[in-house]
């Protein structure tokens, strides 16, 4: 118990000491995985929408398809992005193999199924007469669509936050895709991964609690905005 | 008076059921309508082909005399010409205004006019004071009022209501009957779905009764 104890003071210091390394790992950590939603829910959100107010056939084979990609393990993306990104993948002449941008990649295939998959449900739990209302009251099939994604907008934020969940704590990825470079690629959750391997529990711990701090906060902002 | 719609052979099937069958029915201008019927009698079917939100399977409408093509941009520019009241209806998120000027800003029509448009319909649905409530905290005969209200400010050429004041006290009833009745003298058509067979006489209508998707019996003709 003093172990766990101590190790916390420790990570608070480090914390509160704004240590390099610490702090090198956040920024990473949100950059990546704020670059990585914000692909994914240009990808996602459309596809989410698309599938959820359009029917087509086999339509149901398409949200098993999407579905299914949200149980993907994140370091079997991460192999499949690296297949692509090495030197002897196709895209590797782009030279992004270990570097953020491919953690960026990684994160977008991890993010956008969730995001597809969350707004589909936003759209299928959304009030069916919204649609009908708003042409009924004279507006366009674009606007009606997009009364549409007004009034489910806190399914679809909850949506994208969900996403960003999925990349910021994930740890295959990251590592596959990023190789953990000191300051340069190395995340949160690499960086835990790898500190408490070294036996630098308190380190870890430090990266722990700010990780869950983010998550934290990003579920505090999404309840703030349901109450407005 | 001229004929604000004229249905033609009209059919509605769903597969197999024939939901609506109308071999001829004229609606003239600036009239109230009152459809009546059982469950399942093609009430609503009539009202959402007359709504132009779902087309006949068969069948043609003439719309102010012109024939209403289902397939090109003129079902839109009939649409903005017709509003739709449900039962229940749906507001958006945001304010009474919001939702009253949610068909002006579709129309293009913003500022002062917009305005004044909002302002004229709360008032005669008596909820001016409701202006900058939240829709979604209304009581439902509240939201029926703001949902006449969000009609009226439209202005429509027809307005057609299923079942407005069904499961509203009657207070409230009173209130959007005499709106509804003083519409034709503005040149609004109106056709409403009741199962109050008092209903007709009280907005001085006249009644078209369907069973099982047919005219049961011809309504009056359009007088001169």
């Amino acid at each position: 118990m003093d172990f766990l104890v101590s190790s916390v003071v420790s990570a608070l210091r480090l914390i509160g000491a704004f240590s390099p390394d610490v702090v090198d790992a956040v920024g990473t950590s949100l950059a990546v995985s704020a670059g990585a939603t914000v692909f994914a829910a240009l990808f996602g959100i459309p596809l989410g929408l698309l599938v959820g107010l359009s029917d087509f056939p086999l339509k149901r084979l398409v949200v098993t398809f999407l579905n299914t990609l949200m149980a993907v393990p994140t370091v079997v993306v991460g192999l499949l992005v690296y297949g692509f990104l090495s030197r002897q993948g196709p895209l590797g002449a782009l030279g992004l193999l270990f570097t953020p941008t491919a953690i960026v990649i990684g994160g977008v295939l991890l993010a956008a199924p969730i995001v597809a998959n969350y707004s589909l449900a936003s759209v299928r739990g959304a009030d069916p007469r919204i649609v009908p209302t708003a042409l009924t009251l004279g507006a366009g099939r674009f606007l009606a669509v997009g009364t549409l994604i007004g009034e489910i907008r806190f399914g679809i934020l909850a949506a994208v936050i969900a996403g960003f969940g999925r990349v910021v704590s994930e740890v295959g990825v990251a590592m596959m895709l990023g190789g953990n470079i000191r300051g340069y690629t190395r995340t949160m959750t690499t960086a835990i991964a790898l500190e408490t391997s070294k036996g630098e529990f308190a380190f870890g711990m430090a990266l722990g609690i700010v990780l869950m701090m983010v998550a934290l906060l990003v579920n505090l902002f999404l309840n703030l905005l349901q109450r407005r | 008076m001229r004929a604000m719609y004229r249905l033609d052979s009209i059919r509605k099937c769903y597969g197999s059921n024939v939901a609506l069958d109308i071999e001829e029915l004229t609606i003239g201008e600036g009239r109230i309508y009152t459809l009546m019927g059982a469950n399942g009698a093609g009430k609503s079917t009539l009202l959402n082909i007359l709504a132009f939100l779902s087309p006949p399977t068969s069948g043609e409408i003439f719309y102010a005399g012109k024939r209403v093509d289902w397939h090109h941009g003129s079902v839109e520019e009939h649409r903005r010409k017709v509003t739709l009241l449900h039962q229940s209806p749906y507001l958006f998120g945001g304010t009474v205004y919001d939702n009253v000027a949610f068909g002006l800003k579709a129309r293009g029509i913003r500022g002062e006019a917009q305005q004044r448009r909002v302002d004229k319909a709360l008032d005669g649905v008596g909820l001016q004071r409701f202006r900058d409530r939240k829709a979604r905290e209304l009581s439902g005969g509240e939201a029926q009022r703001v949902a006449m209200a969000r009609a009226l400010a439209l202005e429509p050429e027809v307005l057609l209501l299923d079942e407005p004041l069904a499961n509203i006290d009657r207070e409230t009833t009173g209130l959007l009957e005499t709106v509804i009745a003083s519409l034709p003298a503005r040149g609004t058509t109106v056709v409403l779905i009741t199962h109050d067979p008092e209903q007709p006489d009280r907005l001085n209508g006249e009644s078209i009764l369907l069973e099982g998707g047919k005219v049961a019996t011809p309504h009056p003709p359009v007088r001169r």
